[in-house]
């Protein structure tokens, strides 16, 4: 699942994105609005994802963009855009995992007689009408995939998220959430170990 | 390379994120043991399980958060950590009031002011009910000498209007609130009263916490009449859901499937609607398949409908009307 944003992933800052970036920094609204514009889709998404809420990934994206606003002119370039970016935008969902941890009700997961289902459920409608059986199965999986998925640690959930969704590389992941590639690596495997055990009668 | 260091590898191997040694040796044990290429092999189903769990991002979601983020940048972005807290935005709104609309106060205004900050700093702090009867004699602002006298009770204020007169002097109008703290057992018919009282109030963390007690006693009429009202009218979704927790013995009851089927038709919470139907369907009857029928026509969760469905079916029903 790759990025769309200028500048690849742990690159340095590309020709078009540091001009940009300058242009901001000198007080340019048009040249912040372009440079929100390479980054926020991507940013919004990784939000919803690990978020799945939409009020919630709006807040982060508000409070995201506007702390850029506010330290762009700290930005030295001695980092990818990108990374600077997301490690921004991890921190603040990072404080959101965290307290959604202390407030469990308002889990994306939802219990219900037929086991965990997920509300913000985006999978695609297969045949209702023709297979109900097949389809509360497929929904129960789907539900087992969340429970899994929510009994993660907020810091397993971002790195599998960083990973499996966001095709980052475990080194840039490292460099984003401020511990070493090995730590990122650790919490991959924690992460897709607690997975398979929760999932095994799936697949 | 053993089988279970494989084990340990397969999700980095899945990756990419081994070393390129790691990779060759991995990939030479893989292709002599079935056993790990099967791991390797659920491994793939679960990952391509996962790709499907995406949360869509709306465009118009994108465009809000786009608007709301330039009208932010536009007006001047609050700096973090500097919001202004109700006291900050009052003595703001006191400062204009003296100082009239747009400039710094008039020197002649400035005693005034100080004295009204006075009062406010004695108004804002805990008071007794004597200081209060003090207070209620305007001439007495000035006072507040015997703010240092205990009470049991805590006194809270809201002012409701300052205005200052061309003497020098200010009036300040404020609504006082008196803490009590009572306990007793849920059985206590007094408990239970003020529980009652505490499920209608403004403040939603308090009927969460008094919904979430009341539910243990959903036997009483009254507790699970104020539990069906908390279903049916409460705005706030969590005291809905603590409600639908305490009806869950009664969901028999006809009274509380009236009102359950009311809350199934109307509800715009996915998960209430979710709960609901859960509840509704473990028992079936007549007027339960009107009910569905009737979702049918506009549910667009799926769970909710794929519910519908299934109890429809089981009671020979047509999933739609006609």
């Amino acid at each position: 699942m790759g990025q769309d944003v200028a500048g690849a992933v742990g690159a340095r800052v590309g020709p078009q994105v540091e001009s940009l970036i300058r242009a901001a920094q000198r007080g340019d609204a048009d040249a912040f609005e372009q440079l929100v514009r390479a980054y926020d889709q991507s940013v919004l998404r990784l939000a919803m994802n690990l978020l799945r809420s939409p009020e919630d990934a709006r807040d982060v994206y508000q409070e995201a963009f506007l702390r850029v606003y506010r330290n762009l002119h700290a930005f030295r370039f001695d980092c990818s855009f990108h990374t600077w970016l997301y490690r921004i935008v991890t921190n603040i969902c990072l404080d959101q995992l965290r307290k959604r941890k202390v407030r469990r009700e308002e889990s994306a997961v939802v219990e219900t007689a037929d086991g965990p289902i997920d509300r913000m459920d985006s999978f695609e409608e297969e045949g209702v009408d023709s297979n109900p059986e097949r389809t509360m199965w497929n929904r129960q999986l789907k539900g087992k995939i969340e429970s899994a998925i929510d009994d993660l640690t907020p810091r397993e959930r971002m790195v599998f998220e960083l990973r499996h969704y966001q095709g980052m590389r475990l080194r840039a992941i490292g460099e984003m959430l401020g511990t070493s590639e090995e730590a990122a690596k650790n919490c991959l495997f924690r992460a897709t170990q607690k997975m398979r055990s929760v999932l095994g009668e799936f697949v | 390379m053993t089988c279970d260091s494989v084990s340990n590898l397969i999700s980095l191997y899945y990756y990419g994120e081994l070393m390129p040694e790691e990779e060759d040796r991995l990939e030479t044990h893989l292709a002599g043991c079935a056993a790990c290429a099967r791991e390797l092999e659920r491994h793939r189903k679960l990952a391509a399980a996962l790709d499907q769990r995406t949360a869509p991002v709306s465009p118009l979601l994108l465009e809000d958060c786009r608007a709301d983020l330039m009208a932010a940048v536009a007006g001047g972005a609050p700096r973090m950590g500097q919001r202004k807290g109700p006291w900050t935005l009052f003595l703001e709104a006191m400062a204009s009031t003296f100082g009239g609309a747009g400039g710094r106060a008039p020197r002649w205004r400035q005693p005034i002011f100080a004295t009204a900050l006075v009062a406010l700093g004695f108004v804002a702090a805990k008071m007794t009910p004597a200081d209060f009867a003090s207070l209620r004699n305007w001439g007495s602002v000035r006072g507040g000498a015997n703010l240092a006298s205990t009470t049991p009770d805590d006194v809270f204020s809201t002012v409701r209007s300052v205005q200052p007169d061309a003497s020098g002097r200010v009036q300040i109008s404020f609504d006082e609130t008196h803490r009590r703290m009572v306990e007793g057992r849920m059985d206590d018919q007094a408990i239970q009263r003020l529980l009652l009282a505490a499920s209608h109030e403004e403040n939603p963390a308090v009927r969460v916490e008094s919904v979430d007690i009341l539910k243990s006693s959903a036997g009483s009429v009254q507790v699970r009449d104020a539990l069906l009202n908390a279903v049916a009218h409460d705005p706030v979704a969590s005291v809905r859901l603590k409600a639908l927790e305490g009806l869950k013995p009664l969901s028999s009851d006809p009274e509380v499937r009236k009102v359950l089927s009311q809350v199934l038709m109307a509800d715009d919470s996915d998960v209430v609607r979710m709960r609901v139907v859960d509840m509704l369907v473990e028992r079936r009857d007549d007027a339960l398949v009107g009910t569905l029928q009737s979702l049918m026509q506009h549910e667009d969760n799926s769970y909710v409908r794929l519910k519908c469905e299934k109890a429809l079916k089981e009671m020979n029903a047509s999933i739609g009307t006609f």
